[in-house]
């Protein structure tokens, strides 16, 4: 009797049974078989590298970079409602009334295209890691106006300044509306 | 298989910053790795394609928990395995699959013609070609493969055994035949 393919498996993983160790040691034939396992292992190890067909990084790095604007809008968007809380607040407290209007005129534009741009939803559709790259831009620059329109809260010059504000944000609103519509047009929808 | 996998410690460190070109470094240095192995054990090219972009997926989201213990393509070879696993569970034919591994009394025509290790490697099913690569080529324990596999370590160890048969089998026909 001689030792199976399981005796002699547990045995290289150094579970053999004692009967099967003993045997081995004595027979020549299993000793061949276990050489044969060795050697199927070793040519296994030793097979040539298969690589990949196609390169999979430009749908890697579209995906991260569209995770990470998905998640640098959410905090845009909480930081323009803090922003704009603010800015109501300076209306109220405005010495110079004249700018009320201008900053309103400005805040409603705004809020228009923010409601436009959710409407494009960038998280349903593919965007190429060009377009992906100069959304991430322009959202960091809008993420960035919004710092600066929440430090204005108490600042005695914020009316001229903030009316310059919510102007440029208008601006970069516009731009990254219009990489949407660009994309929107060329897919076709 | 030979290939270098060592990374700088500076490019793992910019990798966990967000750093997109030292993630993409990271990409390039194991993109073979992890395909070599998906592809041995998936059913088809395209399978171990979703496997090794999953794969990266996970490490690009992941990477800011890898502490440095132990090499880096240890801890990418790990997310590999399990996405590659994860897979191979989801797949329904995989019962099926099991039946013809089991149904190796007859050779098929190749075998009388005698066959090389590859080819008969690719005759064995997916799970017999997984629990085979990753614990006799990867290193990896039964344990750990039961563990991915949802199965026991019994399970495991049967499988392993059974593969090296029927290989035995596919590579010596008249061994088979006695």
């Amino acid at each position: 009797m001689h030792c199976t393919i399981e005796d002699l498996v547990a045995l290289r993983d150094g579970e053999g049974s004692v009967w099967a160790r003993r045997h081995v040691e004595q027979c020549a034939e299993c000793q061949a078989e276990r050489e044969r396992l060795y050697q199927r292992v070793a040519q296994l190890k030793a097979l040539p590298a298969l690589r990949p067909p196609r390169d999979r990084w430009s749908a890697i790095r579209s995906t991260v970079v569209a995770e990470r604007s998905r998640k640098r809008l959410r905090w845009m968007r909480g930081g323009l409602a803090v922003a704009a809380a603010l800015a109501g607040l300076m209306i109220v407290r405005s010495q110079k009334p004249v700018r009320a209007d201008e900053l309103a005129q400005a805040k409603q534009q705004s809020a228009q295209l923010e409601t436009t741009l959710r409407d494009y939803d960038s998280d349903s559709r593919v965007m190429s890691g060009r377009e992906a790259d100069l959304t991430a831009q322009l959202e960091d620059q809008i993420a960035a106006l919004d710092g600066q329109l929440s430090q204005l809260g108490d600042s005695a010059r914020a009316d001229a300044q903030l009316v310059d504000l919510w102007r440029q944000r208008v601006d970069l609103m516009q731009q990254l509306m219009q990489v949407h519509v660009t994309r929107a047009k060329y897919v076709g929808l | 298989m030979t290939l270098s996998l060592s990374v700088p410690d500076i490019l793992v460190a910019r990798a966990k910053s967000g750093d997109l070109e030292a993630l993409e470094a990271l990409y390039r240095a194991f993109e073979t790795p992890v395909y070599h192995l998906a592809r041995r054990i998936c059913r088809t090219p395209e399978d171990a394609e979703d496997v090794l972009q999953e794969t990266f997926l996970e490490v690009v989201k992941s990477i800011g928990q890898y502490r440095g213990e132990g090499h880096l393509w240890g801890w990418v070879r790990q997310i590999a395995a399990s996405k590659a696993l994860m897979r191979l569970r989801a797949e329904k034919l995989r019962a099926t699959d099991e039946l013809v591994d089991e149904a190796a009394g007859a050779p098929p025509p190749s075998v009388a013609a005698g066959i090389d290790l590859e080819r008969a490697f690719e005759q064995l099913s997916e799970t017999s070609r997984a629990v085979v690569w990753l614990h006799d080529v990867e290193g990896f324990t039964h344990e750990e493969i039961a563990e991915r596999l949802g199965r026991t370590v019994s399970f495991s160890k049967s499988q392993l055994a059974r593969a090296h048969a029927r290989l035995r089998r596919l590579l010596s026909p008249a061994v088979a035949g006695s």
